[in-house]
């Protein structure tokens, strides 16, 4: 493999978009429009988030208070109690669990909990009683869905006409303190524009090419199927690099987004999403005969990854069985990659299997497509 | 085969810029060529005269590599097809327009020379000469896709050419090109043969043909005929090749 002959095959796909001006707007805009929309709209109905409990509370378990509002979080299924632990001993390494995104909170009932209840409910005026919670605050729809379950489970444990219930809960949140819809989603939609743009811009530049027979011609000089293919995949790597720093200025400026890690891990996550969306894209080329065929290739790849990858919606809300494909999915490891830099600003020791995973898938596409165009003759 | 006769072909093979030995390709059911037999000299002219369909495309493009022979053997310049060695001493130019339309005719020449590694200095003087004959110096930097159908194909050959290729397949190219630019290219054609360059074309124009030192007419994948223009007309007491293209049609058939 000769560089000079990659970065020539390089440069002619850069220069192509050069002279398309519109195109270079529409890769500048899209991801501007998407962050801004969705920087203004959010849904998804949260499921299953794993939590464990640590439940010290000393009233017998037949009239505590504590035991009733466990029993009613396990009556629905926002929350995932994971395990319920009744010693002291277990608070610091279930907080440990937090900390390495292994769940998502602790709650801690502690000894008094049902006498403190009744005593400020009693007196009127006295303390409230309190549910201790450490929360990762990565994902703001799950904190805010793991407080909003654990207030309807304590007013049905306390009956009715208990809207002013004498317990209070305080959050601890070890990541994202300030974290807001924002700065959950700024990560997603940056990955998934770079995977959009990557993907879309070499199917239709591929089977441009072989339809225009340009390959052909290259084929005919000294370049290699391997140079061709690593030629466009620096190319496009570019260009989706250069579109995730637009979208992370864009969050940056206008919505204040907050970038806690390295932002240079960031953006070795999004050049490897998309050099391997690149070569997804490569890949897909060989079986679509025109660029209409391409772009019907679009959906297919984009629905089940802004669905089922996190992007949007935490990973807790994809319906069970639905969850392994998401694993299937590049993008939902560029999406956590991101988010734990980002958010939680993990170092490369946080996220190296997030790496290693678009690293893997990367590297296959590459050999894929290399292979794909040997086979081609 | 044994030693002695693997060192004959392949002496052969140096002295002839083509070599073909029963060359055939097959897609599916259909033969597109049919055990093809060939042989072209160094410095010369020679022309593939055929109907379309008749598999001159297949065969030269199983010449540069871009198809693999379903069996038989051939030698560009000595070394067996799919050439590795000599890939920077062949020049090709494909039936279909196949330059880039988004890009400036300077890019795509420049896109070539990197690929057959020229030197910038080189590469400078290549693109001035180049343009000079195909008269597109004033449009050196217009994007292909402004150009007319006629300048498209210009700047197509002047691809196929601006690493200089010992060996130039020509494929089709004065299609669509109008009477007085298709004058001018086989003046550069000949210029081309006058330095030495072989200059293997295809074309459906009979008429245009004559201007080839040997031609070789195919039909249904196979040579029926091969000569001068002159001996192919003496050999079937016609005046002109496509009457004597018809003629040896003919002949095949019965």
């Amino acid at each position: 493999m000769r560089l000079e002959r990659v970065l020539a095959i390089a440069k002619k796909n850069l220069r192509s978009l050069k002279h398309d001006r519109r195109t270079v707007g529409f890769l500048v805009l899209m991801p501007l429009l998407m962050i801004t929309i969705f920087g203004y709209t959010f849904g998804g109905n949260v499921k299953n988030v794993d939590v464990y409990i640590v439940n010290l509370d000393q009233t017998p378990a037949n009239q505590s208070l504590a035991t009733a509002i466990i029993t009613n979080l396990q009556t629905r299924d926002t929350l995932h109690i994971v395990k319920v632990y009744t010693s002291s001993s277990m608070i610091a390494a279930s907080t440990e669990k937090v900390k390495d995104a292994d769940i998502w909170a602790t709650i801690v009932f502690n000894e008094t909990f049902t006498q403190d209840v009744i005593s400020a409910a009693s007196s009127g005026n006295g303390q409230p009683a309190s549910v201790r919670m450490t929360m990762d605050g990565t994902n703001p729809n799950i904190v805010q869905a793991i407080s909003n379950d654990l207030q309807t489970a304590i007013r049905s444990a306390l009956g009715a006409g208990a809207s002013a219930a004498p317990i209070s809960v305080v959050p601890d949140l070890v990541y994202g303190k300030d974290a807001r819809f924002i700065d959950f989603f700024a990560p997603g939609v940056m990955g998934l524009a770079a995977m959009m743009v990557t993907f879309m811009l070499s199917i239709i530049s591929f089977v441009h090419e072989r339809s225009a027979f340009t390959l052909d011609r290259l084929l005919s000089t000294p370049v290699t199927e391997g140079e061709i293919v690593a030629g466009y995949a620096l190319a496009f790597g570019l260009v989706g690099l250069v579109q995730s720093s637009v979208i992370i200025t864009a969050a940056v400026l206008l919505f204040d987004v907050q970038i806690a890690g390295n932002v240079l891990l960031v953006v070795l996550v999004i050049f490897l999403l998309g050099v391997g969306n690149q070569g997804l894209g490569f890949l897909l080329s060989s079986i679509a005969k025109n660029e209409f065929q391409a772009i019907q290739f679009l959906p297919l790849i984009l629905f089940p990854s802004i669905l089922l990858s996190g992007v949007f919606w935490p990973l807790e809300s994809v319906p069970t069985l639905l969850r392994p494909v998401s694993y299937f999915i590049p993008l939902t490891y560029a999406v956590e990659g991101c988010r734990s830099v980002m958010i939680r600003g993990w170092g490369l020791g946080g996220i190296w299997f997030q790496l290693l995973v678009l690293a893997a898938f990367a590297t296959a596409m590459l050999i894929l497509s290399t292979y794909g165009l040997k086979r081609r003759r | 085969m044994s030693e002695e006769g693997r060192a004959i072909r392949h002496l052969e093979g140096e002295k002839d810029a083509i070599h073909v030995n029963k060359l055939r390709k097959e897609f599916d059911e259909i033969v597109a060529v049919d055990d093809l037999d060939l042989r072209i000299p160094r410095g010369i002219l020679y022309g593939m005269i055929g109907p379309n369909g008749s598999g001159k495309t297949t065969a030269i493009k199983m010449l540069v590599g871009l198809l693999k022979a379903t069996a038989g053997k051939a030698y560009v310049l000595g070394e067996k097809v799919p050439i590795q060695e000599n890939v920077a001493r062949i020049g090709y130019m494909p039936q279909e327009m196949a330059i880039y339309t988004d890009l400036t005719i300077h890019e795509n020449l420049e896109l070539f020379a990197e690929l057959f590694s020229i030197d910038k200095d080189v590469f400078a003087k290549r693109e001035e000469e180049l343009l000079t004959v195909i008269d597109l110096m004033d449009r050196r930097d217009s994007l292909v896709s402004q150009l007319s159908g006629g300048m498209k194909h210009r700047a197509s050959l002047a691809c196929a050419l601006i690493h200089d290729p010992e060996v130039v397949f020509l494929d089709e190219p004065t299609v669509g090109v109008d009477p007085e630019l298709r004058v001018g290219f086989w003046k550069y054609f000949a210029d081309l043969k006058a330095r030495g360059k072989t200059v293997i074309l295809t074309t459906h124009y009979m008429d245009e043909a004559v201007k080839c030192d040997t031609v070789g007419m195919m039909r249904l994948g196979k040579l029926i005929g091969e000569g001068t223009p002159r001996s192919l007309m003496d050999r079937t007491s016609t005046s002109d090749l496509e009457s004597a293209f018809l003629a040896l049609a003919r002949r095949a058939v019965a």
